[in-house]
């Protein structure tokens, strides 16, 4: 007993794409400017810049001191360094002869940071921080009071009634991540597919594999392969975007994510599937590689508005095209991403989902059926339905 | 033994009626022909034989039976417009197609090996079909109806684009084929070809079946004539009884007797008068048989 013919269809998908050179290369280059831009990221995070502060005055040296510890504690990777000069006149020899950053020194009834053509603007600001600090505590001090009881009453927190900001602005990004990702799947199999279609279709050579096997079977095995290249395409992507940001600072949030993750996959399966039967069709409406462009333009609007759905709606228009295929193919996870939408929110709009890709499979396969071996120039989706077998 | 039987089977394309009420039958052991020109039929025929196309009358046999999925799943199709994937290697593809047959990829490969040993085309076993000359892509096709060992074969015009070497190689596969007992069809307009490899014929006029027959019958078909030369002058012939002059042309006469005897009587009366030079059945060629019937 041999396989069922679509695996072997499926098969035939996947190892003519494995060894495409365009193919690999186009996947190549998709890890490596993820990896790339990661890279960056935890670089500039990781990377620890270091200041010279040089003083010439005791008061000064014990006020650097102060910048330094706010300095190390602003989580900006930031080191300082102290150096004690022996007057005002080495203090500004070492800062122009660069062997310090920085010249901190009281004047009058302030302070003045000293550099040579600037001062950069994280140590200005631990700098600010820290003399800010030191002269309330004093000040709060001569007036008999401390800044804890003058600032009483005055802090101003943030909340947001839908789990915290953190998250939404997380979401956020992912969602968008996510949404790029099931757009360039579904946009560059989907034309692949197509085009394998009606090569095929152009070539004749469906006309020895349908005499083989049934055309639902070919339709099939041509989806299913297409699905398990993207599915393993995006996998590829998101783990290595994964890996990637758990050297950034950003590792904090993957436990939010990865639950979502899992509802965007089982939706990835059953959108794609959804599109590419409807991507197949548009490669079968053609005749030759030319016509696809014009077969394919009423998926490729749907797809970027899918794209677009995701990124712009808001409110009522988004709670509602979450439930309605194929836009909930994104939407949906995404909601449940920001934590707007319930679990069974999520089955529900499944439901729909899986009940409407079903009757595509359906109409899809009739079409696909019909157009197949019509080979005098493009067809309609009209004239394709009505086309005798 | 197996036979394809085509009974009364109709198609339309819009207004034209591509295939009119036609019925033959494939028998099985033998080459059978499918005679016919540009337009009249004969790949709309096969591809309803074939399933790819819908029947809007008429139905196919195998045998006994209806034409079934089944049945045809194990029929070698070779399609008049030769597909194969460009950019696919030979060997790939061609277990590809075997697996689709229901073979398994080792009895495929085994299969496609022998083949192309055969053609001389095992070194190009793991080249694209693309850069092959279009002869071995049409090679390779015919292995791709072949490798299966298949319970008939359908075959759009095989023969176009082989030099006489491999027309010969190919005859003498499909004669192995047919010895097998299973039904070969293909079809030509190469005349001659099928007149010397086809043990039937059926020819094809405007979507019509206008004559069947093994190429002796359809010989037959026509008038009995006889081409007299003489040493001298043959314009008496016209005078003698039960003899039925076509043409004379000076000493050469084309003639068709009534009967046997108006035969001999002919042949004593010219020894009678001289020299006879030669008297011989006419049997006409292929092309003018073709010519009568789809006229």
């Amino acid at each position: 007993m041999t396989a069922a013919p679509w695996t072997t269809v499926a098969r035939r998908e996947i190892v003519t794409k494995l060894t495409d050179r365009t193919f690999l290369l186009s996947t190549f280059g998709l890890v490596v400017i993820i990896a790339g831009v990661l890279g960056v990221q935890a670089w500039l995070g990781s990377r620890t810049t270091e200041y010279a502060v040089v003083t010439s005055s005791a008061a000064a040296h014990r006020m650097a001191e102060k910048v330094e510890t706010v300095a190390e504690a602003s989580g900006d990777n930031l080191q300082v360094t102290l150096q004690a000069a022996a007057g005002d006149g080495v203090a500004k020899a070492a800062i122009e002869d660069g062997t310090a950053d920085v010249w901190l020194r009281e004047d009058g009834d302030g302070w003045v940071l000293t550099g040579r053509e600037d001062v950069a603007a994280e140590l200005r600001s631990a700098a600010t921080t820290a003399i800010r600090d030191a002269t309330l505590d004093a000040n709060a001090e001569a007036a008999g009071t401390t800044v804890d009881a003058l600032t009483r009453g005055s802090e101003v927190r943030t909340s947001v009634l839908d789990g915290d900001a953190d998250r939404a602005g997380v979401a956020k990004a992912v969602g968008f991540a996510l949404a790029m990702l099931f757009y360039l799947a579904s946009f560059t199999f989907g034309l692949a597919l197509a085009n394998s279609v009606v090569e095929e279709k152009a070539s004749r050579i469906v006309e020895i594999i349908t005499t083989k096997i049934a055309v639902r079977q070919l339709l099939a095995g041509k989806v299913a392969g297409n699905l398990v290249l993207a599915f393993a395409q995006m996998a590829l992507f998101v783990a290595v975007g994964l890996v990637g940001l758990t050297f950034t600072d950003y590792d904090r949030f993957l436990p939010a994510i990865s639950g979502a993750v899992g509802w965007f996959v089982v939706f990835f399966v059953v959108g794609f599937g959804l599109l590419a039967c409807l991507w197949a069709v548009a490669g079968a409406l053609a005749t030759r590689t030319e016509d696809v462009q014009t077969t394919s333009t009423p998926l490729t609007m749907l797809t970027l508005g899918v794209f677009f759905a995701a990124l712009l709606t808001t409110g009522t228009t988004k709670v509602v095209l979450s439930f309605v295929p194929p836009f909930s193919a994104i939407l949906m996870p995404m909601r449940v991403l920001e934590g707007t939408a319930s679990w069974w929110h999520a089955l529900v709009a499944l439901a729909i989902l899986v009940g409407a890709a079903a009757l595509v499979v359906r109409a899809a396969a009739r079409l696909y059926q019909r157009s197949l071996l019509q080979t005098q120039g493009r067809l309609t989706v009209r004239q394709a339905w009505s086309t005798p077998e | 033994m197996a036979q394809i039987e085509v009974i009364g089977l109709t198609r339309s394309f819009g207004e034209l009626r591509a295939v009119d009420d036609v019925s033959f039958t494939v028998p099985g052991g033998i080459l059978t022909g499918f005679v016919g020109g540009n337009g009249a039929g004969k790949t709309t025929t096969m591809r309803l034989i074939m399933g790819l196309l819908a029947a809007h009358g008429g139905e196919v046999r195998w045998g006994d039976e209806p034409m079934t999925t089944q049945v045809r799943r194990r029929i070698g199709y070779m399609p008049e417009e030769r597909g194969l994937y460009p950019k696919q290697k030979v060997l790939d593809q061609l277990v590809y197609l075997g697996e689709l047959s229901g073979m398994t990829a080792a009895d495929a490969k085994a299969s496609v090996l022998e083949h192309l040993d055969r053609f001389g085309l095992r070194e190009r076993a793991s080249e694209r079909v693309e850069k092959l000359s279009l002869g071995n892509q049409q090679r390779v096709q015919i292995i791709a109806a072949l490798m299966t060992t298949p319970d008939a074969l359908i075959l759009d015009e095989p023969f176009s684009g082989l030099d006489p070497s491999a027309v010969d190689s190919m005859a003498d596969l499909l004669r192995e084929h047919a010895s097998r007992g299973i039904p070969v069809l293909f079809s030509s307009h190469q005349l001659d070809l099928v007149e010397r490899l086809c043990d039937r014929l059926v020819v094809l006029a405007h979507g019509r079946v206008v004559a069947t027959g093994t190429v002796e019958e359809l010989r037959g078909r026509g008038p009995e004539l006889y081409r007299l030369t003489l040493g001298g002058d043959a314009g008496w012939v016209r005078d003698v009884d039960g003899i039925h002059v076509h043409d004379v042309d000076g000493s050469t006469a084309l003639v068709e007797p009534d009967d046997d005897s108006a035969r001999q009587a002919l042949l004593r009366a010219a020894l009678e008068r001289g020299d006879v030079v030669d008297f011989a059945r006419q049997v006409p060629a292929l092309s003018d048989i073709y010519r009568e019937v789809t006229a």
